[in-house]
């Protein structure tokens, strides 16, 4: 192989070396802007390796690292084509908001006890989770991430924290280890963990009941690592636990990272089984678009409510991959990317908002509109983005789940596209409570207010002013999803893209006789000279 | 031997959910342990359970297939990890509610809609009625930074 194509088929790897990297760098004792560069650099060398992917990808390229150099079935890959570089430079661009969030905003306990150690090494995980490309590393990549989550969710150990923190690791320890189990039953019935080896020998047997079960499993444990409805309760109590940079990361990032393991089973791997599972999860969406809707009517605190509407937005996208056909799936795709960069500038706001205030609470305190015009502003974009009401990208993302739910046209379709539209109607007039009781209105001067520099409301800025770029570039989105929404569905690609054109062969279990053959004449003067 | 093991690995992740919906925080870590060590049972009964096939290349025979003991042992490890930061997590957790039941935790989801002190189901109080009240009153007088009480310090 020549140094252009070494380099090509490492790429995959970058983009979770260089936070793990500088994850490493940042437990050694440094002052505090020798971490925060570091970080910063690392999350924006992420952003720029995702980046070069999603370019390197775009003509329908697999990219495959093999490491160690063992083939593909037999040792680990890690896999860059459409969707997982899509889905890495979302993460990159999230963890880089994050870094820059912490950054200005410091913490001295939580960075002492490395928060941004932490931070980089969950980046890691998440990365490695969207380009692996093997059962049993999914699982590993899984535990990376939700260990650093795990230690973040309690460090600081506030009562709050702890209380939410140990709920959040006792139901994704459960989850975890029904993903276990599954790895291996999938292992005993199929014979591999590699995706796409998997997805080979699922298409030999056709559709079977036992792979069948194999992909509900999954579907269940990656309901519960992405928040939907009944295995989602942890999330609305531990987000709002967190300290304000980190739980933009999560809410944004973290359920997608379920949602993007959804997409990949039902589609890539288990294609000819995936109407079982597809039914459960649009039942679950329905519900959990609901649930997330009236949760955030129900809430008057400013993170409480956005955690609510991360739910409905989980919920969302299952609807879309629960229906099945091309268009939602393509749907799908394009509503993660507006999904995770509305939640993110919720998230960056509400920080902003609860600093100026000196509360979380969204009640009693009016006329923020007077101090903060363009912060209103941005929330209320962002606001109208997350309930899908026009101009904004949620409604165009919405319009396309809603158009193919109603094209598809099941009973069970018609009952998601109703909740759906009902959940949008409810979200919208949650988010416009928050807006009337925080923005609106005149401004009540006996209450204090806290000063915010400008370089603090800069990442909710720059934020909002990506969701406003959204629906600009609404037409390459859905190209790019259509592309991957093909590439996804098209099994064969796939599989000769990481085990290559011929067949695999699985060499014969050696018996032992050669082997001692072999090793009898070497053996036998060693064990004389040594008796 | 495979239905010796089904039946073994049955008791153990059964103990392990009736464990884990104790309310007693320790007994939920033992409760996970004891559902990971059945689920390693279940790996290896999965591939294939087979007394005449050595692991070693220097003996004959078939050999054991070394993947589902290399997926135990990194879920060994992992587990050990996670067990152990449950573990601290816990006793941190004992230290600050002062009460090793969950139900010390106490729910703020339960809060009132208004913040101002009611709850939201005022006729279902928890028997030990959480910190809840004293939570909003900390939530009011709050600034940017939220109150931390460094792991060394006693409460």
């Amino acid at each position: 192989m020549n140094e252009a194509g070494i380099l090509v088929s490492s790429l995959p790897l970058a983009p979770l070396l260089a936070p793990l990297a500088a994850g490493l760098l940042c437990l050694l004792p440094a002052r505090r802007h020798l971490r925060v560069g570091a970080a910063l650099i690392a999350t924006l060398l992420t952003c720029i390796f995702s980046a070069l992917l999603v370019a390197a990808t775009a003509d329908g390229s697999v990219l495959v690292s093999q490491l160690g150099g063992w083939q593909a079935p037999f040792g680990i890959v890690l896999t860059a084509d459409r969707l997982s570089a899509y889905m890495s430079l979302l993460g990159g661009i999230v963890g880089l908001f994050t870094v820059w969030m912490m950054a200005v905003s410091p913490d001295p306990v939580r960075e002492k006890y490395h928060a941004f150690a932490l931070t980089l090494f969950l980046i890691t995980g998440v990365e490695l989770s969207f380009l692996t490309g093997d059962l049993f590393n999914l699982f590993v990549a899984f535990e990376v991430m939700l260990v650093a989550s795990y230690a973040l969710s309690v460090l600081g150990s506030t009562r709050e924290q702890l209380r939410e923190g140990f709920r959040y690791i006792v139901m994704n320890l459960a989850a975890s280890s029904l993903l276990v189990v599954t790895c291996g039953l999938t292992y005993g019935v199929l014979g591999t963990l590699n995706y796409a080896h998997l997805a080979q020998r699922s298409l030999e047997l056709g559709p079977t009941p036992s792979v069948a079960v194999l992909g509900v499993l999954l579907m269940i444990v990656f309901a519960a690592k992405g928040a939907l409805f009944p295995l989602g309760f942890w999330l609305p109590g531990t987000y709002p636990a967190l300290p304000q940079a980190t739980s933009a990361f999560f809410a944004a990032i973290l359920t997608k990272v379920g949602v993007y393991a959804l997409i990949r089973i039902l589609t890539t791997v288990f294609q000819l089984d995936s109407s079982l599972p597809q039914q459960f999860l649009l039942i679950l969406g329905a519900f959990s678009m609901l649930f997330g809707a009236l949760g955030a009517l129900s809430q008057r605190e400013w993170r409480r409510v956005l955690s609510f509407t991360v739910m409905g937005s989980v919920g969302y996208l299952a609807f879309g991959l629960g229906i099945g056909t091309p268009e939602a799936l393509r749907a799908a795709l394009m509503y993660v990317a507006v999904s995770v960069l509305s939640t993110l500038a919720l998230f960056l706001i509400a920080a902003v908002a609860e600093r100026v205030s000196g509360t979380s609470l969204t009640r009693n305190r009016r006329g923020f509109i007077e101090h903060l015009p363009l912060l209103a502003a941005c929330f209320l974009l962002c606001a109208l983005t997350a309930s899908g009401t026009p101009p904004t990208a949620g409604f165009i993302g919405k319009y396309a789940l809603i158009r193919a739910g109603i094209l598809q046209g099941s009973p069970l379709a018609w009952v998601a596209v109703v909740s759906a539209l009902l959940a949008s109607l409810i979200t919208l007039y949650a988010m416009l409570t928050v807006w009337r009781d925080f923005f609106w209105g005149k401004a009540n001067r006996q209450q204090p207010l806290f000063p915010v520099s400008l370089s603090q409301r800069l990442p909710a800025y720059t934020a909002s002013a990506l969701v406003l770029g959204l629906p600009f570039i609404a037409g390459p989105l859905f190209a790019h999803a259509q592309a991957t929404m093909l590439e996804l569905r098209d099994q064969q690609h796939y599989i000769r893209s990481v085990l290559g054109k011929d067949p695999v062969v699985i060499p014969e279990p050696p018996t032992g006789t050669d082997v001692q053959k072999k090793e009898a004449p070497k053996s036998a003067p060693q064990e004389g000279e040594s008796h | 031997m495979s239905s010796l093991f089904a039946i073994i690995i049955g008791i153990l992740i059964a103990a392990g959910v009736f464990l884990l919906l104790s309310r007693t925080i320790v007994r939920v870590v033992i409760g996970l342990s004891f559902i990971s060590y059945g689920i390693h049972l279940l790996i290896l009964t999965v591939a294939g359970l087979n007394q005449s096939s050595p692991p070693l290349l220097t003996l004959p025979g078939p050999y054991a297939d070394p993947l589902p003991q290399s997926l135990i042992l990194t879920s060994i490890v992992i587990g050990f990890a996670t067990t152990a930061l449950l573990l601290t997590v816990a006793l941190r957790a004992y230290q600050v509610a002062g009460h090793h039941d969950v139900e010390a935790f106490g729910d703020n989801l339960a809060r009132g809609a208004h913040g101002k002190g009611e709850r939201a189901d005022p006729e279902h109080q928890s028997p030990d009625a959480p910190e809840w009240t004293e939570n909003v009153s900390e939530l009011r007088a709050s600034t940017s930074v939220p109150p931390i009480s460094t792991p060394g310090e006693q409460p």
